[in-house]
């Protein structure tokens, strides 16, 4: 039979078609599936790099705030206790300040006090010598029937009543 | 019966340059691109940043493919990924299309596979020609040694046609024993049949008594091996009986099922591992003719 090739043969136009079908096949194949899907492909990859990337990043950034708020929240904490501690110093000094001046002033009133009772003892005494050298004086006069002359009596009194002493 | 081994059937010649002949390789390879190129634009036509499953599968083999590229030849190679991935699905199909039936593997003519190593050889030349310069292509068929250029030379034209060879004589030999195989069975078949049916109409009948007492007894006792026997008496029973009645004169019968066993590794595997091998082979050879760029 004619009508077959050889079985090890090699046909010139079989071997030209089956060059063009490759080529049709490879360029079609390229452009319309293989291309486009090989860039989609690296497309997603890049993205889900990307987005890797960005965690990574936010990630470090986050520690990187964390580590500033700890650092600012110590920095807080020690600044308020620094300041309750001044605080409470000098409500110390001002509460010692108050006790002294209270005392400085209860000691003024007190020495104040103590003189004016002092001077009122003083006074009373003195008025109480006058009195009682003028009742003596009138007393002796009755005693004695005849009037005294005041004055040198009243010296006289005085005297006794200083010879008297203190106990009156 | 005799095997006739023939090339491809030719169906009529163009007469036009001294008469283009278009045979079965022709049309299938025709045909193979058309409906290749077709699936490639459906497939590519609607690519998503999210896939569906089609897309799925069609990322995952370009991606496979891809790796292997990647693996093989190198990273700077990668834009070698289309060439492979056509030259690999081309050969792989054109292997599978003889399973049609109707259709010839387009790799079981020479033409084809003659044709696609001598594209990648022409490929390995220019792209040596292109890196090296036309000298140091010349150049490089003297390494290691002087002595060793005509070796180089017959090993740079053996290359091609060994790899040509090598993708034609596995699945044109593969044809060409399953062929073989289905006249072998043929003959077995005709050879059983007439022997049963020579015993007389007497002997099928009692075969597929003993066949059918066997199967009752098979039941009883619940035995792999005797339900096997049975089955055998009693389909070789049968088949004696319509022998006889010449009903069954000239089917094979031994041709269902038993060359299907055959085909799975001539036409499956065989196809697969001579399109991975042509592949293959393709990548080391381009990537040898270009090397990794030099890192500065």
């Amino acid at each position: 039979m004619g009508q077959f090739e050889s079985f090890i043969g090699v046909n010139f136009w079989t071997a030209l078609f089956t060059l063009l079908n490759f080529l049709a096949l490879f360029f079609v194949a390229r452009h319309y599936l293989i291309g486009p899907v090989m860039q989609l492909i690296q497309a997603r990859q890049k993205e889900i790099d990307d987005m890797y990337a960005n965690a990574d990043a936010a990630q470090t950034e986050a520690a990187a705030l964390q580590a500033e708020y700890q650092l600012k929240l110590d920095d807080a904490q020690a600044t308020s206790e620094r300041i309750v501690k001044e605080a409470v110093a000098r409500g110390q000094a001002r509460e010692e300040e108050i006790l002294r001046q209270a005392k400085a002033e209860a000691d003024a009133i007190r020495e104040k006090a103590s003189a004016d009772i002092a001077m009122e003892k003083k006074k009373a005494v003195n008025d109480a010598k006058d009195e009682i050298s003028v009742i003596a004086v009138a007393i002796a006069g009755k005693v004695v029937g005849r009037e005294l002359q005041a004055d040198d009596h009243a010296r006289l009194v005085d005297k006794f009543i200083d010879e008297l002493g203190d106990d009156v | 019966m005799n095997v006739n081994v023939t090339g491809p059937y030719i169906y009529f010649e163009i007469p036009i340059f001294g008469g283009i002949p278009i045979t079965q390789t022709t049309v299938s390879s025709f045909l193979l691109t058309a409906v290749l190129c077709l699936l490639c634009v459906c497939l590519g036509r609607h690519l998503q940043k999210r896939p569906g499953a089609v897309q799925v599968l069609v990322e995952k083999g370009v991606g496979m493919m891809h790796g292997m590229v990647v693996d093989t030849m190198g990273a700077h190679n990668a834009h070698w990924t289309p060439f492979i991935i056509v030259l690999f699905v081309s050969s792989i199909c054109g292997s599978l299309i003889g399973m049609t039936g109707f259709l010839r593997s387009t790799t079981a003519d020479l033409s084809t596979t003659l044709t696609w190593s001598i594209m990648v050889s022409v490929l390995i030349w220019y792209n040596n020609i292109k890196n090296n310069g036309f000298v140091g292509w010349l150049k490089g068929f003297t390494e290691p040694i002087v002595v060793m250029t005509p070796m180089n030379i017959i090993s740079e034209i053996a290359q091609p046609i060994s790899m040509a060879f090598r993708h034609f004589g596995n699945v044109a030999g593969g044809g060409v024993i399953t062929s073989i195989l289905y006249t072998a069975l043929a003959t077995l078949s005709a050879l059983v049949l007439n022997l049963i049916a020579a015993s007389g109409v007497a002997v099928g009948i009692a075969l597929t008594a003993a066949g059918i007492g066997l199967l009752i007894l098979g039941l009883k006792k619940k035995n792999l091996i005797l339900y096997v026997i049975a089955a055998t008496c009693g389909i070789l029973g049968i088949l004696g009986i319509l022998q006889a009645g010449n009903v069954l004169s000239g089917v094979p019968i031994f041709q269902f099922g038993i060359p299907a066993v055959l085909s799975i590794y001539f036409d499956v595997f065989s196809g697969f591992v001579q399109a991975l091998v042509f592949s293959l082979l393709s990548m080391v050879y381009i990537a040898t003719a270009c090397p990794a760029p030099e890192e500065a």
